[in-house]
């Protein structure tokens, strides 16, 4: 999130839009009941189903599984046109009046559907752009051009006019399937929120993101913030709403192929042979990404510790590189494991048998696996992989390990939650028979490969050899050892001065040995570690405003100056407690608060103040050269209304992967032309099929509901939480039930391309037929908790099919987040 | 605590996310689905279980609204409405249930011997028979009790504590009814729910349960016009005090008939 | 049979008329078993000032006590109507014939039970008016308590509540009017100084002659001349 939980008691509008906040982050409606109750705040969800969401919104509005770029275009299209827009805010804050390169062509322009640059060597209609016209225009100096009249037609006000242009109402109701004017109602209570005094927060969540225009979505709806004027003030923001307690950590800790942590990118053998051309690669020269370097050579120091050392570039050789980031995405792993290229897998917390795309393929690519290590807290339908009913174990040669894990209450640590609060947790129950936390167990490995390697060397042992691997000091266990203590994590993580760190001047910021204050301190010569920058400050110890000095992801201080729900002595947010981070643009062009009494932060004339802490140079003065830039982490300081995607600069409407129609926009360009379509074993059971219309003419989407938890390993093993939902079910409207003679309750089978299930029917008035470019298109929906069980004496309480034996393996194409959430089935009765 | 105090509950903000389901079953240690013991189906709905049962004490029953103005999903929050003309407490013949602090119908499950007629008095048919021995009648009755082990120690009912949506207060009944009221003409104002309504003012000598509704209690299954059973009166009212009346009577004319008929009638001889 | 007069040297023989059968004395004594702990459970039940009686444990097995008794009080006419078909019916169509001379008795049961006086008590059958009508309530009260009591029983969930409430209300009237019904009879069969013979009937299955040449007329003369005795009686204005 830019911004955070409690602030959306600030909103004068709030959209919920691909995210069923009621059902799946229930605390959520706490503080948007507050926006309602005591501002009057609107409530909009739009969502393909009547939802718990739904049923507390003051607009509802339908939409078609994968259409939300139609929605987010003609929202823009509707904010322009009618003159909705922030125009102070844009103008100064987002790259609006920046002129593009005069050979950009866009989707409308020469060839529809696609902009200028698209390569598509082997001719298969799917390739990669080459983005050189995509840039700025600038002057000699390398400064960008900019027209603040946002007249010239090359700027990209002009060029973000022309992209959405035939994305009015009637054609977006078309695509979408949905009344035009409940679609305007829409538009027009959450275009008021353009108005300087107002803002509207759009909370989101997989119904966003898990498309094969996943991350088009997302930026859709950043540009619809940017040109509302929403983005860095109290109410505003574009929030995602993570769907685990700590994913976001897992994010901020590069738990992704991409990343290493803090956000930096993973090294690439042809790109970053060595550090100084990761440097040269990776480090802009403007934004707060200049400092890349300390952040990457103080991380490097806390890996390696004592053998990280300027004269063997802080041991930056000893890190694995990729071919590709694209390589290791989570369907990539998975084709490679079904191709025989991956030997072995160590899975934690992960129950792919249910949770993965096309998950029939996966088990199949599970089975072909040597050996896998998985770290669980119950006996899912993954560790039972090899006897699940129709398997014969015999023939599956993998060697499996299971090890027991403790569950989060069992251990403690941080969770770094939606709002980038990170907030430091004890551990209030012991864990069970052997399980152990999955930081004992990484440690324990960890020391015992040092161990294996310090013995038997092999090419290259050095990169295990040489890890900065002590933290032990925890708790002696019987027959492991000396067990982790944990904080040694923390004090690595919030980054310590190996030597005094001195200002330009010699004084001294950090003395040796001591944790660091802010990520400013840090250095790129080896006098600083530091596990992730920025985290630095989450374990450092600050006031609670109460009285109390401790870390300060511990600290649970209650005191709200300003009444924002900011509570900075509550946790610890990164970065640098920054709660609404690109707060500068809380405040307007002459560094006065927008109207509309949520100041935040202001320029007081000889420093930036407020009730947060200011996410931009304190002293940056109105005579400075950046003090309309809020987005310090993009190179010219601007909100992207224009800004390069892998399958281009602007969201343009494609249909999913599986779909029942053809774009209505550009009927030669179906799907988006930058997926990369997986076709192993196609035609073949089990194999990457997708599904024809005419056999599968019903689009499905799958979600979550509260009572269970993600694949269920934490909620199907819990008898109050099965008794509530038990089943498998598959939602459908009355007139299709009718159509196909089912009945509420009847057992259903649901077949696609890839697979077939049984559900319980759920007949409901929720889900209506959308009418898509004149024809009648059925969806159903689906719950994606279930598994059959797992197996054993300890097997699931709660058990069903997996509605993943459905989904298709194809995802997006800068993230490959699998497309989940829109896909074609047929239904009838089993 | 002589105070009576009231479970506010708001359906228009509650989400039906079964929280406070949840949390009255860990709070009073109540089953949930146990294979080959209690086994829930979904029989075409979110709803479960179907119906409150001695081992559920609260439980969220959906119904969709299909008023053409507008769709309403509703979410009713069902359990034991604590009323002041409580049928339960005037049939109960052991005393297990009773008026108690705070106005909470309050239920000592060791003073229960299992007769069931709580659970077939009450207007709402709350009170769950848990059967133990159909043939001997062995039983106890079951029902919410406003988590009286927390609430006459200054806490909340679990479910209250756990809402998520502060649908749920828990507080002085006057308060809680003046917050439901006010709460209803903001609905009706400037919210677009006509029909919103209070449920549980003035039912049965005033509910312990004020609830706030967008739609007629019909749409969510709750008496429109509960009452208290009239075969209760009868029987309470009635029947009790002119039965024991009646015995006393015959007693007292048989007696006297004795006395009288002793000295006028000879004992018969035998011919 | 013989009977020495005490205190002399007479006898005098008593002539004794078998009136129930062993079966039928030794159901009565498993009826009123039955009937007295049925009636006392129920009662504690049924009172409010008895609800300490009704608790927990004790009160549950106050239950348990009503069910056993339960089954074997409507064991009481199946076993009956099992063994003794022919005597059932028979009593059966004798409780159920009424007449004009019911009235009558229904008149002067007061003066001739309490008040002593022997005239005008019109001839009654093997049972007399009281009998029958005490024996048509414990009829009618078997089977409603029967049906009432297996449906508490039985059929709570089964039958709806309202139907239930009209089980437990009709139960508990029936409960009135039979245990009333019961004061009265045991007053009259026990301890009323008159009527001493009829627990002796039912202990020992007869009665004798000159009671019921007294009591049971119609039985003793047969219908026709015990009424012919009655009415020459009422003419001549004859004082017993």
């Amino acid at each position: 999130m830019t911004n955070h939980w409690v602030d959306l008691k600030n909103s004068d509008a709030i959209l919920i839009a691909g995210s069923n906040a009621a059902e799946n982050h229930p605390a959520s409606m706490t503080w948007i009941n507050k926006a309602r109750d005591e501002r009057g705040a609107k409530l909009i969800v739009v969502d393909p189903r009547f939802t718990r969401s739904a049923a507390k919104a003051d607009i509802y509005l339908p939409l078609r599984s994968g259409t939300d770029i139609a929605f987010w275009g003609g929202l823009m299209k509707y904010v322009i046109d009618n003159n909705l827009y922030h125009e102070e805010y844009v103008v100064h804050f987002t790259n609006a009046a920046t002129l593009i390169n005069a050979d950009f062509e866009d989707t409308e322009d020469g060839d529809l559907g696609l902009f200028s640059g698209f390569m598509d060597d082997d001719g298969d209609g799917y390739g990669s752009y080459d983005r050189k016209t995509w840039s700025y225009q600038t002057d000699a100096d390398g400064n960008a051009l900019r027209d603040e009249t946002l007249q010239d037609p090359n700027c990209v006000f002009q060029l973000l006019k022309k992209h959405y242009q035939r994305y009015d109402l009637d054609m977006v109701a078309g695509v979408m399937g949905c009344s035009k004017a409940k679609l305007e109602e829409v538009y027009a209570a959450y275009a008021a929120t353009g108005q300087p005094d107002k803002t509207g927060t759009i909370m989101y969540a997989m119904g966003q993101t898990q498309h094969t225009v996943g991350s088009q979505n997302v930026r859709c709806m950043a540009m619809v913030q940017l040109l509302l004027g929403n983005i860095g003030r109290p109410g505003g923001g574009v929030n995602a709403l993570r769907g685990e307690s700590n994913v976001q950590g897992s994010t901020d800790f590069a738990l992704l192929a991409h990343l290493i942590p803090g956000y930096m990118a993973v090294p690439r053998a042809g790109d970053h042979p060595n550090l100084q051309a990761y440097i040269d690669v990776e480090t802009p020269k403007t934004s707060y990404w200049s400092n890349k370097p300390k952040f990457l050579v103080s991380l490097l120091k806390a890996w390696w510790g004592e053998h990280a050392t300027a004269e063997n570039d802080f041991a930056y050789d000893y890190l694995p590189k990729v071919e590709s980031a694209g390589n290791h995405y989570w369907i990539s792993l998975f084709e490679a494991m079904h191709a025989g290229t991956i030997k072995g897998a160590w899975l934690l917390g992960q129950n792919p048998a249910v949770g993965g795309p096309n998950a029939r393929f996966e088990k199949e690519a599970l089975e072909q696996l040597d050996w896998i290590v998985i770290q669980e807290i119950f006996q899912t339908e993954t560790v039972g992989f090899w006897r699940e009913p129709g398997k014969d174990p015999l023939k599956i040669k993998t060697e499996m390990f299971v090890l027991p894990a403790a569950d989060a209450m069992e251990k403690e640590g941080s969770i770094d939650t939606s709002g980038r609060l990170i907030q430091w947790r004890p551990k209030v129950a012991e864990a069970v028979g052997e399980a152990l936390p999955d930081h004992d167990i990484i440690y324990l490995i960890g020391r015992k490969l040092k161990e294996m390697y310090e013995q038997d060397p092999g090419p290259y042992a050095d990169p295990i050899k040489h890890l900065a691997w002590e933290y032990g000091g925890g708790p002696v266990h019987p027959v492991i050892g000396e067990m982790v203590d944990i904080e040694k994590v923390a004090v690595e993580v919030n980054g310590v001065a190996v030597e005094d760190v001195l200002d330009a001047d010699g004084n001294v910021l950090a003395k040796k040995g001591d944790m660091l204050k802010t990520f400013g301190h840090l250095q790129a010569d080896g006098k600083t570690a530091c596990g992730n920058w920025i985290y630095v400050g989450y374990y450092y110890p600050m006031s609670d405003g109460e009285g109390n000095t401790l870390p300060a992801s511990k600290r649970r201080g209650q005191k709200d100056p300003g009444g924002l729900g900011i509570y900075p002595y509550y946790a610890y947010s990164w970065p640098l407690n920054r709660r609404i981070i690109y707060n500068r643009a809380s405040a307007d062009s002459k560094g006065n608060p927008w109207p509309g009494g949520r100041e935040l932060i202001w320029w007081d004339g000889a420093k930036w103040t407020g009730y947060d802490v200011p996410d931009f140079v304190v002293t940056k003065g109105p005579d400075q050269p950046g003090f309309n830039d809020p987005f310090i982490m993009q190179r010219d300081g601007k909100g992207g209304l224009f800004a390069a995607m892998v399958e281009g600069p602007f969201p343009t409407h494609y249909e999913p992967v599986e779909s029942p129609t053809t774009n209505a926009f550009y009927p030669e360009r179906n799907i988006n032309p930058c997926v990369k379509v997986w076709r192993t074993k196609e035609g073949e059971d089990v194999g990457n099929t997708y599904g024809d219309p005419a056999k599968f003419p019903i689009v499905a989407t799958t979600y979550r509901v509260v009572e269970h938890w993600q694949a269920g390993g934490m909620s199907r093993w819990l008898e109050w939480l099965v008794e509530a939902q038990p089943e498998m079910f598959v939602e459908m409207s009355e007139q299709l039930a009718a159509e196909k003679g089912i009945k509420a309750g009847d057992r259903l089978k649901v077949t696609s391309a890839r697979g077939a299930i049984e559900a319980v029917a759920i007949v409901t008035k929720r889900f209506q037929p959308f009418t898509v470019n004149g024809k009648t298109v059925h969806q159903v929906g689906m719950p994606w908790h279930f598994g059959w069980g797992g197996g054993g004496p300890d097997e699931a309480l709660g058990k069903g099919d997996t509605a993943n034996h459905l989904t298709p393996h194809v995802g997006d194409a800068n993230t490959t987040i699998p497309e989940y959430k829109a896909f074609l089935v047929n239904v009838e009765k089993a | 605590m002589t105070e009576r105090y009231a479970m506010y509950i708001d359906a228009s903000k509650c989400m039906g996310c079964r929280g406070c389901q949840v949390a009255c079953k860990q709070w009073n240690d109540l089953q949930g689905f146990v294979p080959g013991v209690r086994e829930t189906k979904n029989t075409g709905s979110y709803e479960n279980p179907l119906s409150l049962d001695p081992q559920t004490w609260t439980r969220i029953k959906f119904s969709e609204y299909d008023n053409p103005d507008r769709f309403q999903w509703l979410f009713l929050k069902e359990g034991c409405m604590h009323c002041t003309d409580a049928a339960c407490v005037d049939v109960c013949p052991t005393g297990a249930l009773k008026h108690g602090p705070y106005g909470i119908v309050t239920f000592e499950r060791d003073l229960c011997n299992g007769c069931g007629y709580c659970s077939q008095f009450c207007p709402f048919g709350i009170p769950k028979l848990e059967i133990i021995n159909s043939v001997t009648g062995e039983a106890k009755s079951s029902k919410c009790v406003f988590c009286q082990d927390r609430t006459v120690n200054g806490l909340t009912p679990a479910c209250v504590k756990t809402c998520p949506a502060a649908a749920l207060e828990w507080g002085p009944r006057d308060a809680m009814v003046a917050k439901a009221e006010l709460r209803v003409s903001e609905l009706k104002a400037k919210l677009g729910f006509p029909e919103a309504r209070v449920y549980g003012k003035t039912e049965l000598g005033g509910l312990g349960r004020i609830y706030v509704l967008t739609a007629p209690a019909s749409e969510y299954g709750l008496p429109e016009n509960p009452r208290y059973p009239a075969l209760g009166t009868v029987w309470q009212k009635i029947l009790q005090p002119v039965g024991q009346i009646a015995f006393g009577a015959v007693i007292v004319g048989a007696l006297g008939a004795f006395f009288v008929a002793r000295r006028n009638v000879v004992m018969e001889e035998v011919e | 049979m013989s009977v020495q007069l005490r205190g002399t040297d007479s006898s005098i023989s008593i002539r004794w008329i078998p009136k129930y059968t062993t079966l039928e004395r030794l159901l009565h004594w498993v009826h009123t078993a039955t009937f007295l702990p049925l009636a006392l459970t129920g009662f504690v039940l049924f009172a409010p000032w008895l609800e300490p009686l009704a608790q927990g444990a004790a009160g549950a097995q106050i239950r348990l006590i009503h069910r056993v008794a339960a089954v074997f009080f409507g064991g009481v006419p199946i076993i009956y109507t099992l063994l003794q078909p022919r005597r059932m019916l028979m009593n059966l169509r004798e409780f159920l014939s009424f007449g004009k001379y019911d009235l009558l008795w229904l008149k002067n049961a007061f003066p001739y039970y309490v008040l002593g006086r022997h005239g005008n008590m019109p001839p009654q059958p093997r049972f007399n008016t009281g009998e029958r009508l005490t024996a048509l309530v414990m009829v009618l009260g078997t089977i409603t308590f029967g049906i009432t009591g297996l449906s508490m029983w039985f059929l709570k969930g089964v039958i709806s509540a309202t139907l239930f409430q009209w089980m437990v209300v009709i139960h508990d009237l029936m409960f009135i009017v039979t245990f009333a019904m019961f004061i009265i009879h045991f007053y009259l069969a026990v301890v009323h100084p008159m009527m001493w013979q009829s627990l002796v009937s039912m202990r020992y299955g007869v009665v004798s002659e000159s009671y019921a040449r007294e009591h049971h007329a119609m039985w003793y003369y047969g219908e026709k001349r015990a009424k012919q005795m009655y009415e020459e009686r009422q003419a001549k204005g004859e004082q017993h």
